[in-house]
């Protein structure tokens, strides 16, 4: 056995990786998830835990720029990697204009299901810039919102979109 | 719903994988993508002493066609998969499906083989391979051998491999450019478990048909008689009637027969479109 390679489970070593730019690193087992080293980080506790086994999307992130469920990776397999959570997005206390839009449709009551849904529609929004309605509700599917306010967020993504391709124009 | 805790064992070789998993036979789970093995751990449905992981082990990441087959490594993500095929068009089947695997945040994490290993009967992956007659490589310290999708799956999340063979490579064979394919699926949401799936592949040969999310595991039927629209759809309600259907909590035998049906008829408006 490569024993540079193994951790015992009472091990706790050091795990490196770049959190919205900046050299995040802590201490953890083998068995801390993604999530949970976020969450420790000072000042990064937006990425919600959920129901923590991948179905709702709370703490969807983005790892090496896809989104997916940071309950559903371990910290050590994202040694290296790069993370990117809500807490990226607002530059110096001025919201981005898509949670400006979240906020102007009502496209969150609780907030619970927020920083993730902000994660996949940031995503969406990049990758494919004149979304339709439709793919807009399907990449909001991979997301769970207890108020049930789907119709808010898809009017907000939509909102944002049309927005963004007119200034560019 | 936290993991209880493991050992971790990221080795750089399949060689010191396959040891490591020999050596702690039973208690210990190959961890590739982890979409069905975290929530396994995290619900304490299992708790292995340790965990083998194959996410830095060279060479596991390609995608390549040899000898009329698609061959996928044992750490292709789902997603890979998919972008790799957006203009393979010998591949109909997998382009077809994949789209229906989980949400695109799960694809970017889940493997191909690992969800082949986990042997769901509704997975798109095990019916896609068993609709296709594919097989895996499997490997462990005794070496390396193929077993056929049709011998890999056995029993609901069960497959034939022994507890310390790894699926290392998947392999799809290509339709041939005259094949047409239909697929259809319901669930309750898109993304969802299928709660019934049909798949129809049509070349030369043949009609090859299979249903998911029916049994304790996917079914496939050759009909190297029915090449008429017609005739497929009075075999697929003869299967629909007469085949042991399962039930869950949320839908009766009743429906999965009726979705079974109207399914098919999708397949079969598609195949033949």
């Amino acid at each position: 056995m490569d024993t540079k390679r193994y951790m015992n489970k009472n091990d706790r070593p050091l795990c490196v990786m770049t959190v919205n730019g900046t050299r995040r690193q802590a201490e953890c087992e083998p068995r801390t998830t993604l999530l949970d080293f976020l969450r420790a980080q000072p000042g990064l506790t937006g990425t919600h835990a959920g129901c923590e086994h991948g179905v709702c999307g709370a703490c969807t992130v983005l790892l090496n720029g896809e989104p997916a469920r940071s309950c559903l990776a371990f910290a050590h397999q994202c040694a290296g990697l790069s993370v990117e959570t809500v807490e990226g997005m607002a530059t110096g206390g001025m919201l981005t204009d898509l949670q400006q839009a979240f906020s102007r449709h009502h496209a969150l009551q609780c907030g619970f299901c927020t920083p993730g849904v902000l994660i996949t529609a940031e995503h969406l929004l990049r990758k494919c810039p004149d979304p339709t309605e439709q793919q807009v509700r399907e990449a909001l599917s991979a997301h769970l919102c207890r108020c049930t306010g789907y119709t808010g967020m898809v009017q907000a993504i939509l909102d944002v979109a049309r927005a963004r391709s007119a200034k560019q124009r | 719903m936290k993991s209880a805790a493991f050992d971790f064992y990221r080795p750089s070789t399949l060689t010191d994988a396959c040891k490591f998993l020999s050596d702690h036979q039973g208690d210990c789970r190959v961890l590739a993508g982890g979409q069905t093995l975290i929530p396994t751990l995290a619900m304490r449905m299992a708790s292995p002493g340790s965990l083998v992981d194959l996410s830095l082990i060279d060479g596991l990441q390609a995608i390549r066609y040899a000898n009329g087959e698609l061959i996928v490594g044992a750490m292709v993500r789902q997603s890979g998969l998919e972008r790799a095929l957006k203009h393979q068009a010998h591949q109909p089947v997998l382009s077809a499906v994949l789209p229906w695997v989980a949400h695109p945040p799960i694809r970017n994490r889940g493997t191909v083989c690992g969800s082949l290993a986990h042997a769901d009967p509704s997975a798109e992956l095990a019916l896609a391979l068993l609709t296709l007659e594919g097989r895996v490589l499997v490997q462990s310290t005794r070496g390396q051998r193929f077993v056929s999708a049709k011998d890999l799956f056995v029993g609901t999340l069960q497959t034939s491999l022994e507890p310390d063979e790894i699926i290392v490579q998947a392999h799809f064979p290509m339709l041939d450019s005259s094949a047409a394919v239909g697929f259809s699926e319901f669930g309750y949401r898109h993304g969802d478990f299928a709660v019934a799936s049909v798949l129809l592949v049509r070349d030369p040969r043949g009609v090859r048909l299979g249903f998911g999310g029916v049994d304790d595991v996917p079914l496939a039927f050759d009909m190297t008689d029915a090449f008429h629209p017609a005739a497929v759809k009075e075999r697929i309600l003869e299967l629909a009637r007469d085949l042991d259907v399962r039930s869950d909590p949320n839908t009766s035998s009743e429906f999965r027969r009726h979705l079974l049906c109207s399914l098919g008829d999708q397949a079969i408006a598609q195949a033949w479109a």
